[in-house]
């Protein structure tokens, strides 16, 4: 994985060499591509195993190239962009991105991304689809019940009991949305009475350990004034 | 002017003192007449020097006795009444007198005040003044004889030169009191509207009043004082003479009459004499505004200029009237012709106001359509102007953050160099901060155009505000924890439930706590309330600040306004400007007030039953 071949699409020059550098200090075999179609021919050569993908560009754009990919390849892509509407990023991932990172980014967690999507991509793929019994898996999570134990794109997360129980029942349930009360009741076994913030703050604990980005969870969403789910994915 | 003198005579106590005097003075000349009044003083009597000489013996006394004498030789009876007078008259068939003597000797000696008739006339003895001319048609063989004795002269002469030594200072006090009042109405009119501290010309309140108003409101304030005058003054039954208590108490009432009256009067002089000076007597007063504005109203309706500017509705206007006088000669023209039985040409008239129609019809039509395509034009215009407008805050969002992505990567890639020098790395260091402080103001800036333009998509639910604020808190527990502030709150038992956009109320609440946990006291406590109140469920935030907020509220909501003393590198300013925009949004409403150091924002929502 330590020298896995990268593509870097973005008309602005300076941008895609600096994600060159930062990718290649981290030991990436980086190729450039500054538009769409200089992305797909790229592609043709081979030796790439995930996409950085900027939107607007000329010729060909971001949004359009991806589905071209998508078309024959299962190749990881993400999205970087300007635009940082939620509209945007929906619209992005439906096109069949697999993340998607606005502009400006902080480097540390776009390294961050492009190593799990590769880890997930590498590692988990010839995993296989299925899941064993008691194994719960969405997205990069995988939830091994037997053993208790949590990986992150492969890489083993240390959680508490509490915090163990509250992500393995919301991932049994992914999609749904459940208030701070019936957490409680469930994992707590006891009455609950004023226990918001008890449970906001393990959320808040279990997102800092298997989120990239706890700001901007992939997984573990609180719906405000609602309750809290694990994105479905 | 010498300054000093012009700034004392301008001075406001100055014109008080001098208005005051002048309403005394006049209330003390109405009241000296009136005691006059009451010792019976005749005036007469300070003009002319001896009784015998005056109007009032010859009015009074002359006349009305010859008169009284005439009368009872006409009716032949007695005269009527007491009379000052000696008398004897005779006809042929009776005499009568108020003495024993019958003989004109005897009423001869007193010449100068002997009168008689003769041949039915009234003679006046040697001395005498001549009596007016009272004929007698009937009688005129009737002799009569009057005259005044010269112990009765005597005695009124002496009351004639005893009312004069009374009356003559009072007159003289009188004249000074009037004069003085007179140069000090002058002077107030002089005086008037003006100020020590400038030239200009000041208006007083009442000048707002219209002049024929102020005109008008002479009549009840002289009027109220002429009515009072008469009632306290010279109703009473003047018995006595002299001063009694009743009279003093009169004299008191009709001086406060006569000092209010005055002081009315001369309010509304004064008011009158300013406008005058303004020159604006005239224009400032009712009948001419009214007239001026009816005039212009009127005006308006005929001459177009309402439609200045627009060549279309001004074309439709002039050509309505061009109908109407139109119509109007083509109506006459037929009823004339009808008259005049002359049947054939009263069909032409008809004929032509049928063409008149089809032209004035056509016409407005063309008219007509392109008022609408003008209309549409200028609709799709400013619909194109929203659309750029929110295309350029897209297109500037993007222009702005991509150079940032560079500056942001590239600082990164420079801090991560081995070899730097430790003053590079400390430069570095300050490009990272400020590239990330500049990411935070250019995200917030959109957030912020992005609400405010209302190009911004909603997710509008039902959701429950306490879970949410109680979310938030627990959300951003650890900053709360690192800022060493203690964090209270009272929320109510229940839910409460409203409909708004859970994730755009979160960043409201994040930026208000976020406010309060940087601009607190240290160690001081906020508080985090919410409450149901008439339907609404009212979030409040409240603080002590760690500075002096010298300024308002509404301030604080301004564009990346900020306590001067409050200003950090961190933070974007926006903060509070985002949470006002976004409650907007949200379906809300966020108020913000400052109490000396104590900083409240409260967010309300209606309550979603």
């Amino acid at each position: 994985m330590d020298n896995a071949g990268i593509l870097v699409v973005d008309d602005d020059r300076e941008i895609a060499g600096a994600i060159e550098k930062l990718l290649e200090s981290e030991g990436f075999q980086v190729q450039k591509a500054y538009d769409g179609k200089e992305a797909l021919e790229a592609l043709v050569s081979g030796g790439i195993q995930l996409i950085l993908m900027d939107v607007m560009m000329p010729r060909l754009d971001g949004l359009s190239a991806t589905l071209k990919i998508r078309e024959s390849r299962n190749i990881p892509i993400i999205i970087l962009s300007a635009k940082s509407e939620d509209s945007d990023k929906i619209l992005g991932l439906s096109m069949g991105a697999d993340d998607y990172v606005t502009k400006p980014f902080n480097p540390d967690e776009l390294v961050a991304r492009v190593k799990s999507q590769l880890r997930r991509y590498m590692l988990l793929g010839d995993m296989g689809n299925g899941s064993k019994a008691n194994q719960i898996a969405i997205g990069g999570l995988l939830l091994d019940n037997d053993a208790k134990q949590l990986t992150v794109d492969g890489e083993p997360v240390h959680l508490t009991a509490k915090e163990f129980q509250i992500l393995e029942f919301l991932m049994k349930h992914a999609g749904m949305v459940f208030s701070a009360e019936k957490i409680y009741e469930r994992v707590w076994n006891e009455k609950p009475y004023s226990v918001e913030n008890t449970v906001m703050v393990h959320i808040r604990r279990i997102r800092e350990k298997i989120e990239i980005n706890p700001k901007e969870p992939n997984y573990l969403k609180v719906v405000w004034g609602i309750g809290y789910k694990i994105e479905k994915i | 002017m010498d300054t000093r003198l012009r700034r004392f005579s301008t001075n406001g106590m100055t014109k008080f003192l001098a208005f005051a005097i002048v309403v005394l003075a006049l209330a003390a000349v109405v009241v000296q007449i009136q005691y006059a009044e009451y010792i019976n003083g005749n005036v007469e009597s300070l003009i002319v020097d001896n009784y015998i000489d005056s109007e009032e013996f010859y009015y009074g006394q002359v006349q009305n006795s010859l008169y009284r004498v005439s009368r009872a030789i006409e009716e032949g009876e007695e005269v009527e009444g007491t009379s000052d007078c000696i008398y004897f008259a005779a006809d042929k068939e009776k005499t009568f007198g108020n003495t024993i003597w019958t003989e004109r000797e005897f009423y001869e000696q007193y010449g100068e005040t002997f009168y008689y008739l003769e041949n039915g006339e009234w003679k006046a003895g040697e001395n005498a003044n001549p009596p007016r001319q009272y004929t007698l048609v009937d009688n005129t063989e009737a002799i009569a004889y009057v005259a005044f004795t010269d112990e009765y002269m005597a005695g009124k002469q002496v009351e004639w030169e005893a009312n004069r030594a009374v009356l003559k200072p009072l007159a003289l006090r009188i004249a000074a009191i009037v004069s003085l009042a007179l140069l000090l109405i002058v002077y107030l009119i002089w005086a008037t509207g003006r100020k020590p501290d400038d030239r200009e010309l000041h208006m007083a309140k009442i000048d707002a009043v219209y002049s024929d108003i102020l005109l008008a409101l002479f009549l009840p304030a002289i009027g109220a004082w002429v009515v009072s005058i008469g009632e306290f003054a010279f109703s009473r039954n003047r018995l006595f003479d002299g001063l009694g208590m009743n009279e003093v108490f009169s004299m008191a009432l009709a001086g406060g009459a006569t000092v209010v009256a005055v002081a009315v009067c001369g309010v509304l002089l004064l008011s009158l004499v300013r406008k005058l000076k303004a020159g604006k007597l005239l224009k400032h007063s009712l009948i001419f505004v009214a007239f001026a504005a009816s005039y212009d109203f009127f005006k308006s309706l005929f001459d177009g200029r309402r439609f200045k500017g627009n060549t279309h509705t001004k074309s439709l206007f002039k050509r309505q009237w061009v109908f109407i006088v139109a119509s109007a000669v083509m109506v006459f023209l037929t009823f004339m012709f009808l008259f005049m039985s002359a049947l054939p040409l009263a069909l032409l008239p008809p004929i032509m106001e049928m063409m008149i129609i089809y032209w004035h019809i056509k016409v407005n039509n063309k008219t007509f359509l392109e008022i609408n395509k003008g209309f549409d034009e200028s609709l799709g215009e400013q619909m194109k102007a929203e659309r750029m407008k929110i295309a350029l805050v897209t297109n500037v969002s993007h222009d702005l953050k991509t150079p940032l992505t560079s500056m942001v990567s590239y600082v990164d890639l420079l801090s991560k160099e081995d070899d730097l020098p430790d003053s590079a790395r400390d430069y570095v260091q300050i490009l990272s901060e400020k590239t990330n402080r500049l990411k935070n103001i250019v995200s917030d800036l959109f957030d912020l155009a992005k609400s405010t333009s209302g190009d911004i998509s909603m997710e509008m639910e039902k959701i429950d505000i306490k879970k949410l604020i109680e979310q938030t808190i627990g959300d951003m527990s650890d900053e709360i924890e690192k800022s060493g502030l203690k964090m209270k709150t009272k929320l109510p038992e229940n839910q409460v439930m409203i409909f708004s956009d859970g994730k755009k109320l979160y960043r409201v609440f994040q930026n208000i706590i976020d406010n309060a946990l940087k601009y607190s006291l240290e160690g001081s406590r906020v508080f985090v309330e919410l409450e149901e109140a008439d339907g609404f469920a009212v979030a409040t935030v409240k603080n002590t600040a760690s500075y002096e907020m010298d300024y308002t509220a509404d301030e604080m909501l301004q564009r990346f306004s900020r306590g001067d003393k409050s200003r950090s590198t961190e933070g974007s300013g926006l903060g509070l400007s985002i949470a006002e925009s976004f409650t907007k949004v949200c379906g809300g409403n966020m108020k913000v007030i400052v109490d000396g150091d104590l900083f409240k924002v409260s967010v309300s929502f209606q309550m979603d039953e």
